[in-house]
């Protein structure tokens, strides 16, 4: 498509933030103060899994400063929550599940009183067994950690997502070719820069105004509206600047602003609550581990012809998102290839490790480390390339998926991975790399491929609507219910809006989410916000576009289809053109509303749950990326030299940000395969802060380089498909594919660290619950 | 509300020792801090009073006089990294400070913190101790020497009293001819705590037998001490492959010796004969 075509969409742009956040100028949640504030904290289990015997919050109020505390009491329900299982409490009640769990919580004059408050609760709790090995969490005398469950099954036993299609055992009988191996991913950290927080404001009306980092102020309000009893009209979320989230700030955020909210209504006075590294860490959700067994079947030729993919997810305490998670690994399962049969089942389990939840590339970062890896085992039993054996097998228009899904346009994973062959000189240097045989230092290159659904998939309701607005200085705001976490969409939707009214976009300004003024749109979730909002943005200025135009040409005595534009500038056959402000004076004068809503529904699709077919999602991203590595042989030490990535995004709306989230993708991707690891040993997190808690630095980052391969979607704003999440999700891999080439070691588990590529295998310390302890109880 | 802490920043060395000797309070030298205050946040301090070094010009110097370095204890490790004397006679001691952190923790931390903190990962602590460096120690009661190696009696233990100050560090410069390389492993390229490290000086004479060789792990052992054993066997050998990795496993073995076996020590092993191999292919190829 040509770029001729736009104006704003594709082209250069600053980020709409980038001035305040690097001055400094851009406030948090944290650095808000209000006259009266009070700081809370709260009391945080110690203990992986233990019935609470005792709990007696009165000596608190004892301590000087504390004004209020709380329980599960102060709630309706005792603040029972979670989405899409409520097996959760707004604090804990009767029972705790993990180590960090709130169990109360305390609001003082100031941090150090709160902290004196907390040490003054009295609670005792009666230690349970617990479970922390996921794949005996179905035992039957494994400890029970879930509630009973109606159907009976084993009260630890979550969801199971199944994929079928015909049926593999019998294709794999006459496969010559299989492979059957098993792979392990860790928990990760999300390692956002701004930790947890939450203020509440109660208000004149009786109700409560909060300020919350969550990633989707909708879903604080509504569990705020069901555990407070309060009218929804008196509850109101705003979300300030968010310093990251990569699907970290959803449920302990919401849970944060539920105990805020409880403490600011009963002291009333305003009260915040900020997390320390520590506490943000151990009480927070991960990305779930997970153990896949996967069988593989092939042709002589290289035709895969069948795949079964068992996996278990560890879900820890709670559900948070795992069942959707679940889901998505499953739907991913089996890689971007055709296949004759499938069998794709992935149980979550409850564990008391920790929790885990939402976390980017959602099931798939997990799933595809199995299936690429197992590919690439089998490209070798074959002796086949790895490229080109996935080329032989991969997704094109016109296949039909092994779900049942006519792909009818934009699979642009062929162009992907020849795009990547080439940039990285991939036929020279894998037969150059073969013929290595140094035993100290050697390098290695792989390759990976993804696909990933776009947004939710037939997880729920699709769409999303934003508003537009010309305010009287001229300038034009808009608000959006999917908000701006630090991923770039308050940018796009400013391009959007300014290709659409042909303004600049210095004209625009996109509100910070705040539930008063924006519409609910679903979670700001799956990469979703270009598509759907930036869809939902198009819709609406596109509306008031029209209606300025009809002014336009009403000022320029014309027919509205002969109203041209010189930049911002309106012109007709007859009349010298009229300014933009002009227009807009004209509209007015004539009574027409310069406000429009736009809304955008994604097209219907659907999933059978229990057949295991069906239209998962309305599009997909793939994409390929190929890792260079320097292994150091006898130390076990890798150094990734270069990743090249080709990403099918579907048009870019705006290139700096795209390219922004694929560098960043990369970079968190690198982590997930060489160092990072959330360690949980008997329930107690290992690692509290990241001095031991390892993510790349600038110095471990490889040279990047990024294509964008623009196949047209055409459900997406001018062809625009997604990034965010993808961009990680091909990397570790790709990476752990290069080691492999380099090295001959295949790594199963992640992450690849020094004592795996070295010894093929891992060496931990004995666990502690020390720094948990220590941890929660910093000042 | 209870004060949180003391603040003094004396002028001179003297002014220092007076304080830290005042029975009236508990001073705790700090110099970049970039030890002491991170310890603070998770262990409550034994101290009431930060005794600030960070600035006292004293303690800040670098000079070789007669084959002698001095080396201020208030260096820090920016400043040792790209020293033309400590790069053109004690190359590993610039190694291993450029190894430290990132360039802000190595624009403020201190070769004495490091010293004095005494973690058994200190990247500067095996170069120091290579060289056979002095640590000389002041205090309202006079002044001491000691050797690092023994000033530096195991993980976070020294053998300095609170009322002392490290001043400097003294040693030899190499004789001519001596090369020296610090190698360190971590797990990422910044911001990295060893996991292993090594620091050799090494010759060979003119027929190619080693004829000077001093070698010390780092994150090996308790307390960190040059390998005597280890350099007695290289002691006039003939410089080869062959005996890099013959050094490299009775190096391994030592270190078992000494710490016996523990949750690292498969990876530390097949580690240490590979820095041992590679420092030594430096020092003596
Ligand atoms: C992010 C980060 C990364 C790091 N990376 C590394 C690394 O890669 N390698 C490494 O070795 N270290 C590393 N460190 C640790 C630290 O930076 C070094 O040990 C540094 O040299 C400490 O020096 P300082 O001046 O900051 O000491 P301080 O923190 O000021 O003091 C440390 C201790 O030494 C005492 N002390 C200081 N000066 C003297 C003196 N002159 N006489 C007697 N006692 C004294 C203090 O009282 C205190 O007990 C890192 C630290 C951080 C925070």
């Amino acid at each position: 498509m040509s770029d001729l075509q736009y104006k704003y969409i594709g082209k250069p742009a600053d980020r709409v933030d980038a001035l305040e956040k690097v001055t400094g100028a851009a406030k948090y949640v944290g650095d808000y103060y209000l006259p009266d504030m009070l700081y809370a904290r709260a009391l945080r289990s110690e203990l992986p899994h233990a019935r609470i015997k005792h709990l007696d919050t009165r000596p608190a109020l004892n301590v000087p400063g504390v004004i209020a505390v709380i329980t599960s009491e102060d709630f309706i329900d005792h603040g029972r929550f979670g989405f899409p299982v409520k097996d959760h409490f707004a604090l804990a009640f009767e029972k705790v599940r993990y180590v960090g769990q709130a169990i109360a919580a305390v609001a003082a004059e100031t941090p150090e009183a709160a902290l004196n408050g907390v040490k003054a609760i009295i609670c005792e709790l009666e230690p349970l067994p617990g479970v922390f090995d996921m794949d005996h969490a179905l035992d039957p005398d494994a400890p029970q950690v879930g509630f009973e469950r109606e159907d009976h099954k084993h009260p630890n036993f979550l969801d199971m997502s199944p994929v079928y299609k015909g049926d593999p055992d019998e294709v794999l009988k006459d496969c010559p070719v299989v492979l059957h191996e098993e792979y392990r991913t860790v928990h990760q950290e999300h390692s956002y820069l701004e930790t947890e927080g939450a203020l509440a404001i109660p208000t004149s009306d009786g109700g409560v105004t909060v300020y919350c980092n969550n990633q989707s102020p909708f879903i604080t309000k509504g569990n705020l509206v069901a555990v407070l009893g309060l009218d929804p009209i008196k509850v109101r979320v705003i979300q300030p600047h968010v310093g990251g989230s990569f699907g970290g700030k959803d449920d302990l955020n919401y849970l944060t602003a539920c105990q805020v909210a409880a403490l600011a209504l009963k002291a009333k006075r305003p009260v915040r609550m900020t997390f320390s590294r520590e506490e943000s860490m151990i009480a927070s959700y991960k990305r779930d581990a997970m153990h896949m067994r996967i069988t593989l079947g092939a042709d002589k030729d290289g035709t895969l012809r069948a795949c079964k993919a068992i996996h278990t997810l560890d879900s820890g305490a709670y559900s948070s998102q795992s069942p959707f998670t679940a889901w998505r690994a499953s739907i991913h399962a089996m890689g971007a290839y055709r296949y004759d049969a499938v069998k794709v089942e992935v149980t979550s389990v409850y564990t008391n490790n920790g929790f885990s939840g939402a976390f980017r590339g959602f099931g798939n970062t997990e799933a595809c480390f199995g299936i690429e890896s197992a590919i690439d085992e089998l490209a070798e039993k074959l002796g086949m390339d790895p490229i080109d054996f996935r080329l032989k097998n991969c997704l094109r228009v016109g296949d039909v998926t092994p779900h049942g899904q006519k792909l009818t346009e934009s699979v642009g994973l062929v162009e992907c991975l020849e795009t990547v062959r080439k940039l990285s000189d991939w036929d020279r240097k894998r037969a150059e790399y073969a013929r290595q045989t140094s035993q100290d230092t050697r390098c290695g290159i792989g390759v990976a491929v993804l696909f990933h659904g776009t947004s939710l998939g037939a997880e729920g309701v699709d769409c999303a609507t934003n508003t537009i607005e010309i305010l009287p200085d001229y300038s034009v705001a808009c608000a959006s219910g999917l908000t701006d976490y630090g991923q770039g969409p308050r940018t796009v939707y400013t391009l959007i809006t300014a290709e659409e009214l042909g303004i600049s976009p210095e004209r625009v300004r996109i509100l910070l989410a705040d539930t008063d003024t924006a519409i609910d749109s679903g979670p700001t979730v799956a990469s979703r916000s270009t598509i759907l909002a930036g869809n939902a943005m198009r819709v609406a200025a596109q509306t008031l576009a029209r209606t300025l135009n009809f002014a336009a040409a009403d000022m320029l005595k014309c027919e509205p289809q002969r109203v041209m534009r010189i930049g911002e500038a309106y012109v007709g056959p007859n009349e010298e053109p009229v300014s933009w402000e002009k227009v807009v004076d004209h509209a007015r004068s004539m009574g027409l509303v310069l406000s429009a809503h736009g809304k955008w529904s994604a097209p219907e699709i659907h999933w059978d749950h229990h057949k295991g077919t069906g239209t998962p999602y309305f599009g997909y991203h793939f994409a390929a990326q190929v890792a260079e590595v320097q292994v150091d042989l006898r130390i076990g030490k890798t150094q990734v030299l270069n990743i090249w990535a080709a990403h099918d995004t579907g048009k870019v709306i705006f290139p700096q940000g795209a390219l922004g989230q694929v560098y960043g993708g990369i970079t968190q991707g690198l982590g997930y395969a060489l160092m990072e690891e959330a360690i949980y040993a008997d329930g107690y997190l290992q690692s509290v802060n990241f001095d031991t808690y390892l993510i790349p630095t600038s110095m471990d980052v490889p040279d990047m380089t990024a294509r964008f391969v623009e196949t047209n979607f055409s459900p997406g704003p001018y062809g625009a498909k997604n990034i965010a999440e993808p961009a990680m999700v091909p990397t570790a891999p790709a990476i752990v594919n290069a080691i492999y080439h380099a090295t001959g070691k295949r790594i199963r588990v992640l992450p690849a660290d020094l004592e795996r590529v070295a010894l093929g295998k891992s060496l931990h310390k004995r666990g502690s619950p020390v720094s948990c302890k220590v941890g929660l109880k910093v000042k | 509300m209870m004060k949180e802490m003391d603040y003094i920043r004396p002028n001179s060395i003297e002014e220092a020792v007076q304080i830290l000797s005042d029975p009236g309070r508990r001073g705790k030298l700090l110099a970049g801090g970039t030890d002491l205050l991170v310890q603070k946040r998770v262990d409550p301090p034994d101290y009431d009073c930060f005794v600030d070094i960070s600035r006292l010009s004293e303690i800040q110097q670098i000079r070789v006089s007669d084959g002698v370095f001095y080396l201020g204890a208030g260096v820090t490790h920016a400043v040792i990294a790209q020293d033309p004397l400590i790069l053109k006679y004690v190359s590993f001691l610039a190694q291993a400070c450029l190894s430290v952190g990132s360039p802000q923790i190595r624009n403020t931390g201190t070769l004495g913190g490091n010293v004095a903190n005494a973690a058994a990962c200190a990247d500067s602590l095996p170069a120091l101790v290579c060289l056979d460096a002095v640590a000389h120690l002041r205090s309202k009661r006079g002044e001491r020497q000691m050797l690092v190696t023994e000033l530096v009696k195991g993980p976070h233990e020294t053998a300095l009293e609170t009322d002392e100050l490290i001043t400097h560090f003294t040693f030899l410069q190499p004789p001519p001819g001596v090369k020296t390389h610090f190698i360190k492993i971590g797990r990422r390229n910044a911001q990295s705590i060893s996991r292993l490290s090594i620091a050799a000086m090494g010759r060979k004479d003119k027929n190619g037998n080693v004829d000077f060789i001093r070698i010390c792990p780092g994150a090996a052992t308790p307390r960190t001490m040059r390998f005597t054993e280890v350099e007695t066997y290289l002691m006039g050998k003939q410089a080869c492959e062959e005996l890099y990795v013959d050094a490299g496993q009775r190096m391994a073995a030592r270190m078992v010796e000494i710490t016996g076996v523990r949750w690292s020590t498969e990876y530390k092993e097949v580690a240490l004969k590979a820095i041992t191999e590679r420092v030594l292919r430096e020092v003596l190829g």
